[in-house]
């Protein structure tokens, strides 16, 4: 797992770099960095962040055999990922609609929504593992020791697409394009 | 998997308590920016606190501090990669090896 997180950070290390080179790219109008709402992406990258705290809960509750606290805290998780989620698809919503911003306006439009939309999709498949957990932790009446290592492998997934974010939230959006 | 046994939930909440008022700390530098007139050291100031959270999440919620060091390396090569990446690109650019 830790190689396959490591290998993911040259994944995200790429689109970074095209970011950071493309990202103030000027034509023909539209510069994502002067769109930005950094109130509503701080919003977001707290509920990220907090998600970040229940799953390291859900597994500190399967250590401590607490069943219902494992189970309460997966689909806490769970919750808090597809609000984040929520949050992007807005977000995306917002620039195409009342910006027209899409994928093809400019290099800079193009290498925002690869990043950010390639980190939603991973944010999207650690919720379909966590509620995937969830639903093995209700149908089995708990997971079991053996299922404590899944839970270790999707909280260690989880907590590397909350650094990621960590990453591009300043680099992104604080900082934009250097 | 590592023994973290050690580390409390309180202390979980702790952790993520400061991560969150790390948060605050950079949104709250973005829009004072001008007026703490930081002359230029807001962007590294930023990536400061960002590398905080990242080893902070890294360190006690992956629990990497508490694995071997094999693992470490590995995670740090990845990183250490990416970086590399981006500077390579970038001195590209700068060079003119590679024009936009």
């Amino acid at each position: 797992m830790w190689l396959f997180l490591s290998s993911e950070f040259l994944f995200f290390g790429a689109l970074i770099t095209n970011y950071l080179v493309y990202g103030n790219d000027p034509f023909p109008s539209v510069v994502p960095r002067e769109i930005y709402d950094i109130p509503f992406t701080s919003v977001s990258s707290f509920v990220l962040l907090m998600s970040s705290l229940t799953m390291v809960l859900a597994h500190h509750s399967l250590s401590t055999k607490d069943q219902n606290g494992t189970r309460t805290w997966l689909l806490a998780t769970a919750m808090l990922g597809s609000i984040f989620l929520g949050g992007q698809v807005f977000e995306f919503y917002e620039f195409i609609t009342a910006h027209g911003m899409t994928m093809t306006t400019n290099a800079a439009a193009s290498s925002f929504f690869m990043l950010t939309g390639f980190h939603g999709a991973h944010v999207a498949i650690g919720v379909t593992m966590l509620l995937s957990l969830f639903g093995m932790a209700k149908r089995q009446g708990g997971l079991s020791e053996e299922h404590g290592l899944n839970l270790e492998l999707v909280g260690l997934y989880w907590h590397f697409v909350d650094i990621i974010w960590i990453v591009i939230f300043t680099l992104v959006y604080l900082l934009g394009a250097v | 998997m590592a023994e973290v046994h050690a580390i409390t939930a309180r202390n979980y909440v702790k952790i993520a308590v400061l991560l969150a008022v790390v948060t605050g700390v950079e949104v709250a530098l973005f829009y004072l920016n001008e007026s703490l007139d930081l002359n230029g050291w807001d962007a590294p100031l930023l990536i400061i606190l960002s590398m905080l959270k990242f080893v902070v999440v890294i360190g006690w919620f992956m629990h990497l501090r508490y694995e071997k060091r094999l693992l470490s390396r590995f995670f740090a090569g990845g990183f250490i990669l990416a970086l590399s990446l981006y500077g390579i690109v970038v001195g590209s650019f700068l060079v003119g090896i590679v024009t936009r």
